[in-house]
C-alpha cells in the first residue's frame, strides 16, 4: 500500500465528501489505481509521476462527484424551469405589489415623499433580495435531496396550457397609461386630503372633505384596491395588454376598492359631516344610492372589458 | 480547427454508450480497474480512469457488475465481474448495437 503522502492526501480529499459506508472501499481502490497508473508509467520516478497522475485526476471534489453521483450544479435541469418561471413571478408581480403596499404605508404615515421614495426603493433591494435567496436556497435543498433518494423529483408536467399567451401589440397602451394615472389621481387625492386638510370652513378651520373615520377602517381596502388597480394598470403598459391572470388580478383589485368604497356611499358615510355642515348639503339619500351604484356598474364594466380583452 | 474540435466533441458522444457495453463483454472474465483500463485502450475503446472507476461503480450499484477484494499479491485489487443480471442487459445491448450499426450503414449508404 502506497505511504505517499500527496496519494493520501488526494485520497482523504475525495472520500470525505463520500457517504460513510463507501469510503473505505473506495479509498483502497483508488490507493491502488493510482500506484498501478504510476507502476505502468515509470517506476523509475515514482515522484514526478505520480503529481501528473494526481493532476490528470483533477480536483478532488469533481472527482468526488463522480463517484457519488452527486449533482454539480446547484439547481439542476429538472427543477430549473420550475425555479425560473416561479423567480420571475416573485419579481414581477409579488415584488411590485409589496414595495406599493410599503409606499403606501409611508404616505399614510405622513412621512413625507423623500420617506415614501426611500421605503419604495428599499423595499425592492430587500425584499427583492430575499425572494431570490430564499428560493435559490429551498430549490438547491431540493435538488440534492431528490438526488440522495435516488429518484429526481418531478416537477409538474410541463403541458401546452402553460404557454404564455402571445400578446398581439394592442394598439401602444393609451388607455392603460390613462386608467393608471386615474386611478393613481384618485389615491393621491384621498391620501392628500386627509394629510393637507385643503377644506377651509366659514370660521377658517382646516378639514378633511372625506370622513377622517374612514382611517380607521373603509378607507383601507379601497386605498390597497387602489394601488393593485395602479400597478396592474402599469403592468399593462409594460406588456402590452391584457392576459388572463392579469384579468383575475384586476377583477380582485376592483371588487377590493369597489366595494367598500360603494357600501360608504349608500351608508352617506363617505364625507366629513363638518365639510357637508359648512356646505349646506341638501342631497338626498337616493343619490348616494345612485353614485353607490353607479361606481358597481363602472367597476364591472371594466371587469368584463379586462376578461374580453384577454380572450382575444 | 473549430471543425475538428466539434468532430471530436461529436466522436466522444458517440463513443459515450459503447463503454458500459464494452465494460460488460470485457468482464466476463474478472479483472481490476487499472487492468482492465489499458484492455479497453488496447482494443480501441478510449476512455479516460476518471470515467471509467466511478463507472465500474455504478454498474455495480445497479447489480450489473460484482466485485471482489483480491489480496493474494503485494497490492490488494478490487476484481469486477458480471453479474447474470448484466449479461443479459449484454445481450439485449448487443443486439442494439448491431440493428444501429445496420441502420446507420444503411443510412449512410443510401445518403452517401
Amino acid at each position: 500500500m502506497s505511504t505517499n503522502t500527496l496519494t493520501e492526501r488526494y485520497v482523504h480529499e475525495v472520500v470525505r465528501r463520500l457517504p460513510a459506508d463507501q469510503r473505505d472501499d473506495i479509498a483502497d481502490e483508488l490507493r491502488t489505481t493510482i500506484a498501478d497508473t504510476i507502476e505502468a508509467r515509470d517506476p523509475a520516478r515514482p515522484e514526478a509521476v505520480e503529481r501528473e497522475v494526481l493532476s490528470e485526476m483533477g480536483d478532488p471534489i469533481r472527482h468526488a462527484a463522480r463517484y457519488a453521483d452527486r449533482p454539480l450544479a446547484l439547481i439542476g435541469p429538472d427543477l430549473y424551469p420550475t425555479y425560473i418561471r416561479l423567480l420571475a413571478f416573485l419579481l414581477t408581480t409579488v415584488l411590485p405589489v409589496i414595495t406599493a403596499v410599503f409606499v403606501l404605508l409611508e404616505i399614510v404615515d405622513g412621512n413625507g415623499l423623500g420617506a415614501a421614495v426611500g421605503a419604495g426603493v428599499e423595499t425592492v433591494f430587500t425584499v427583492g433580495a430575499q425572494m431570490v435567496t430564499v428560493l435559490t436556497v429551498l430549490f438547491a435543498v431540493a435538488e440534492r435531496a431528490g438526488h440522495r433518494k435516488g429518484t429526481l423529483i418531478r416537477t409538474t408536467d410541463w403541458t401546452p396550457d402553460d404557454l404564455p399567451e402571445t400578446r398581439e401589440p394592442q394598439k401602444v397602451g393609451v388607455g392603460a397609461v390613462l386608467t393608471a394615472v386615474w386611478y393613481a389621481l384618485l389615491l393621491g387625492l384621498t391620501v392628500w386630503q386627509q394629510l393637507s386638510e385643503p377644506y377651509r370652513t366659514n370660521g377658517g378651520e382646516r378639514i378633511a372633505v372625506l370622513d377622517p373615520d374612514l382611517w380607521s377602517g373603509w378607507i383601507w381596502p379601497i386605498l390597497i384596491g387602489l394601488a393593485g388597480l395602479v400597478v396592474l394598470a402599469l403592468v399593462r403598459v409594460i406588456t402590452h395588454g391584457w392576459t388572463s391572470r392579469l384579468a383575475v388580478l384586476h377583477a380582485i383589485a376592483q371588487a377590493v376598492f369597489v366595494l367598500p368604497l360603494a357600501w360608504i356611499l349608500q351608508q352617506r358615510q363617505i364625507f366629513n359631516p363638518d365639510f357637508l355642515a359648512d356646505v349646506t348639503d341638501n342631497t338626498t339619500p337616493e343619490v348616494y344610492t345612485g353614485a353607490a351604484l353607479i361606481v358597481l356598474v363602472a367597476s364591472l364594466i371594466a371587469v368584463v372589458n379586462g376578461f374580453r380583452a384577454a380572450k382575444k | 480547427m473549430a471543425t475538428e474540435e466539434i468532430a471530436l466533441g461529436q466522436a466522444q458522444e458517440l463513443r459515450r454508450g459503447t463503454v458500459v457495453l464494452a465494460c460488460l463483454a470485457l468482464l466476463r472474465k474478472p479483472q481490476y480497474g487499472y487492468a482492465l483500463l489499458e484492455t479497453l485502450n488496447d482494443a480501441g475503446v478510449t476512455v479516460d480512469g476518471n470515467t471509467l472507476y466511478p463507472l465500474l461503480r455504478r454498474l455495480e450499484k445497479q447489480g450489473l457488475l460484482t466485485s471482489e477484494w483480491n489480496t493474494d499479491e503485494s497490492r490488494p485489487r478490487k476484481f469486477y465481474r458480471v453479474s447474470p443480471e448484466g449479461s443479459r442487459v449484454r445481450t439485449s445491448l448487443v443486439r442494439e448495437w448491431q440493428d444501429l450499426v445496420a441502420s446507420i450503414s444503411r443510412l449512410t449508404k443510401e445518403n452517401g
